[in-house]
């Protein structure tokens, strides 16, 4: 099968397409929760995502329609995560399994208690890279932009409070409401992009690219540059490679990027000299 | 002040959870009937028609759930246990309930495979993809067996029987009544068979393709059909992209103008497939499970089927007669 | 008439333990080098970080520039370098420009965005600082003494009015300690930047500060280094002979 007959597919363009932004934007989203030590959000989102769209279904509320519930509840939700590593003094990923637990647990309360439903919620809930329509690629186009512009603006601001917080606020930082754009813009790929793309992809773009970038960059920006470069390679190759052993096409983009953090880890011990690397 | 809050909230879901499973329970101990639990479906349908008002009939799996992926839970356990009978498919639909089965105590309660004596079809075989072969592993977790026997009519009426045998060493006392109920039942079945069989003898294309998981190779088998699925045996594997493609290309080879989806799974991947080749999407029963409107207005097996029949005759271009 | 810089007046901070700081009033003009000084856990960190809105007070009121420190906003006037710098990230993946660039956020609007301008300023704030050729390593790869100027520019860069150091010199070796402090004291007197600099090394206040502000949860002495030498009550305090050695090498 030549690379021209895969193309022609228009489902692996839509995948290609929407599939490359939404690795952009976790990826970049990711370098910044990876040092947050929030890396686990995206999970913790998905399981509010899914109690949230049990409650949707009980309205009868399907799919599109099921996001007028779910997305407030998972903003709320990132907000809370928030307000329990703040307040409550609880590291990231204490707060993120708090959240979740609650999010899964509300969900399987009212599946139980609702009597089921009318179709399967897993399946419902979570989307495949290959069957993306060409509506979602707008959505995808959209979201992309959303969270590339927001980044963008507030890029030395999330750079500010990622480095260290008390510095930040002493820079005029608004720490409090970046944190909450940091937040809430995840909030709003995993919901999005879950639909689009499933959850094992997001929750693996958000960590695995930033983790490898981490091992290789010389500076915040390479970092960044480095994350999406994976993030974007991973899916391409993935696809194709995909296509090429016949496996299942999310599970070979997280596989590929597990080896990239794999050469990512060789490179750093035979590149970066010993003594630059602090013992600490 | 706000985590105190979440506290009381959770403590008084938790309350209520426990209040209601008791009452439940209690229900459960006041009534004298033989009490049946069945794990699909089907085993449910036929169950609670052979029973009449003579037995309490329930289906573990909750209204709407994907059957493959199904494992009890604690309590589910707890039902099967303090049941008189409990019904499921064979060992490749539900291969955890031999282990389960190992654990509780079998004095009071009596057991029915519903599959034995059913013979068996291995589905990779019936597959024949030009590249499908080991692309889902399904013969590693269910033995290579279709575990789908009840969508060949003539297995499903050994299922009844088997069922009946299970209410007959149970409940001595009903026999003549579930023997009745189940005769009728039978004719049903048989009468369901026939008119597939007319129904689907004369199709502008015999080919039969399905953008769901390995489902109706017995169906197919029976009247005659070519059929391929977009996935394999169990619907939690995932397909590759080179299957899908190769789905667009038998969709377009084969010159058909539907392409069948599953009733409880996100069509997504079906209308995927259907939109890159240009054919429309009809849905398909495969009843495994029972979505919660249908389930509460009472919905039976055989209903499925026949709205099963409309739906394979538009797709296939049959003249009914 | 000289210009107010801070403003203390009984100031008050707790934790859930209790008073942390109590009831201390100071204020500090522009141009002082104040050194703050007490045994451990006298609060001296936690009066600066009141000073900068980092925590809350309790009772009494602090203000910069006259302006009350919860609700300030002219954070371009003010330079921080903090005490946990072993709390930063040691992978963590910026360059000392790009940390160094950071200082400079408190001068600008949303959105904060650097220009080829600021980065020239960047650059001639290391090189004033004698760092400039570490400039693109990663903040995380630097010696304790390296990390700690490449910190002191990213407080210096916006050419702050008031620089507030908390134990600077924790993490270096005597040599180096004893260069960074001639530097701020440089600092201070050539640009008329208002230092408060906490330490516990009250040797250093004698040589270079000012002023001085003897902390143990209450203010027990804040005035010159003289007045300090000649107070019959530090000497009741401190013993004679300590007190003689601060003043000795003053
Ligand atoms: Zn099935």
């Amino acid at each position: 099968m030549n690379l021209i007959e895969i193309l022609s597919y228009s489902f692996i363009q839509r995948a290609l397409l929407a599939g490359i932004l939404i690795a952009v934007l976790c990826s970049v989203l990711g370098v910044f929760l990876v040092l947050r030590r929030l890396s686990l959000i995206g999970d913790g989102l998905a399981h509010v995502t899914f109690g949230s769209t049990a409650i949707a279904l009980a309205f009868k509320l399907y799919s599109a329609a099921s996001l007028l519930v779910s997305l407030p509840v998972v903003l709320l939700a990132s907000l809370g995560i928030l307000k329990l590593t703040e307040k409550a003094r609880l590291s990231g990923d204490a707060a993120i399994g708090i959240v979740s637990a609650v999010g899964i647990s509300a969900g399987i309360m009212l599946a139980s208690v609702g009597g089921g439903y009318n179709v399967d919620l897993l399946s419902y809930l979570f989307g495949n890279i290959l069957s993306i329509s060409p509506e979602e690629v707008l959505v995808a186009a959209g979201l992309f932009c959303v969270v590339m512009v927001l980044l963008g603006l507030f890029f030395n601001d999330l750079l500010a409070i990622t480095f260290n917080e008390e510095l930040a606020r002493v820079s005029g930082v608004r720490t409090k409401r970046i944190n909450a754009v940091l937040v809430m813009l995840t909030a709003l790929s995993v919901v999005l992009a879950m639909k689009l793309v499933g959850i094992m992809l997001i929750s693996s773009l958000l960590i695995l690219p930033a983790v490898s970038a981490l091992q290789l960059a010389r500076s915040f920006k390479t970092c960044i540059m480095l994350a999406a470069l994976q993030g974007v390679c991973s899916v391409i190759t993935g696809i194709f490679v995909s296509f090429l052993t016949n496996l299942p096409t999310s599970a070979t983009i997280v596989f590929i990027n597990l080896l990239f953090f794999g050469v990512s880890c060789a490179v750093r011990r035979l590149l970066i000299p010993r003594s630059a690397i602090p013992s600490r | 002040m706000k985590r105190s809050m979440l506290f009381v909230v959770m403590s008084i879901m938790a309350i209520a959870v426990i209040v209601l499973a008791g009452c439940k329970r209690r229900d459960q101990g006041a009534s004298a009937k033989l009490q049946v639990v069945t794990t699909l479906f089907p085993l449910y349908d036929f169950a609670r028609t052979i029973a009449g008002d003579q037995a309490e009939v329930t289906m573990l799996l909750p209204p709407g759930m994907e059957p493959h992926g199904f494992e009890p839970k604690p309590n589910d356990i707890i039902r099967i246990s303090q049941a008189g009978l409990f019904i499921y498919t064979n060992r490749y639909m539900e291969p955890w309930a031999e282990t389960i089965l190992k654990g509780i105590d079998r004095q009071r309660l009596k057991v029915v495979d519903a599959g034995q004596g059913v013979r068996y079809v291995k589905a990779s075989a019936e597959e024949g993809l030009e590249d499908g072969h080991g692309s889902h592993d399904a013969e590693g977790n269910a033995g290579g067996m279709d575990p789908h026997i009840w969508l060949d009519f003539a297995n499903a009426g050994v299922m009844v029987n088997n069922i009946l045998a299970g209410f007959v060493a149970s409940d001595p006392a009903h026999a003549p009544m579930y023997r009745a109920n189940a005769t009728t039942l039978l004719a049903r079945l048989a009468d369901l068979d026939q008119r597939y069989r007319e129904g689907l003898s004369s199709c502008g294309t015999r080919i039969f393709l399905h953008g769901g998981h390995y489902t109706f190779g017995y169906l197919a088998r029976r009247y005659g059909l070519e059929y391929h699925s977009l996935s394999g045996i169990s619907s939690e594997s995932e397909p590759s992209a080179a299957r899908m493609a190769a789905m667009v290309r038998e969709i377009r080879s084969s010159g058909v103008r539907y392409l069948f989806a599953e009733e409880l799974l996100s069509p997504r991947l079906t209308e995927t497939l259907a939109n890159e080749a240009g054919v429309s999407v009809l849905k398909l029963y495969g009843a495994h499970n029972l979505g919660k409107d249908d389930f509460e207005r009472g919905v039976g097996f055989i209903d499925l089927m026949e709205r099963n029949l409309k739906n394979l005759q538009k797709g296939l271009a049959c003249r009914s007669k | 008439m000289p210009v107010e810089v801070v403003r203390a007046e009984q100031l008050a901070c707790s934790y859930r333990e209790g008073y942390v700081l109590e009831d201390v009033s100071f204020t500090v003009n522009a141009g002082d080098y104040v050194g703050i000084v007490g045994p451990n856990g006298s609060g001296k960190s936690t009066l600066v970080q009141a000073l900068l809105g980092l925590v809350p007070i309790s009772s009494g009121s602090a203000r910069l520039f006259g302006s009350l420190c919860n609700g300030f906003s002219q954070w371009g006037r003010v330079g921080y370098l903090p005490q946990s710098l072993h709390l930063l990230n040691p992978v963590f993946p910026a360059t000392v420009a790009e940390i160094v660039g950071l200082g400079l956020l408190s001068l600008k609007r949303f959105p904060r965005r650097l220009t080829r301008h600021d980065r020239e300023k960047v650059d001639t704030t290391l090189g004033d600082l004698g760092i400039y050729d570490i400039k693109a390593k990663l903040i995380g790869e630097l010696s304790g003494g390296q990390q700690q100027r490449a910190l002191l520019a990213r407080a210096l860069v916006n050419d702050p009015e008031l620089l507030i150091l908390d134990e600077p010199t924790a993490a270096l070796d005597p040599e180096t300690r004893e260069r960074f402090y001639r530097m701020i004291g440089d600092i201070n007197r050539s640009r008329g930047v208002t230092v408060l600099l906490v330490t516990h090394d009250t040797g250093v206040i004698g040589q270079h500060a000012s002023k001085m502000l003897y902390l143990d949860k209450r203010m027990l002495f804040f005035g010159s280094f003289d007045d300090f030498c000649h107070s019959p009550e530090m000497s009741s305090l401190f013993g004679e002979h300590s007190q003689h050695l601060m003043c000795h090498r003053h």
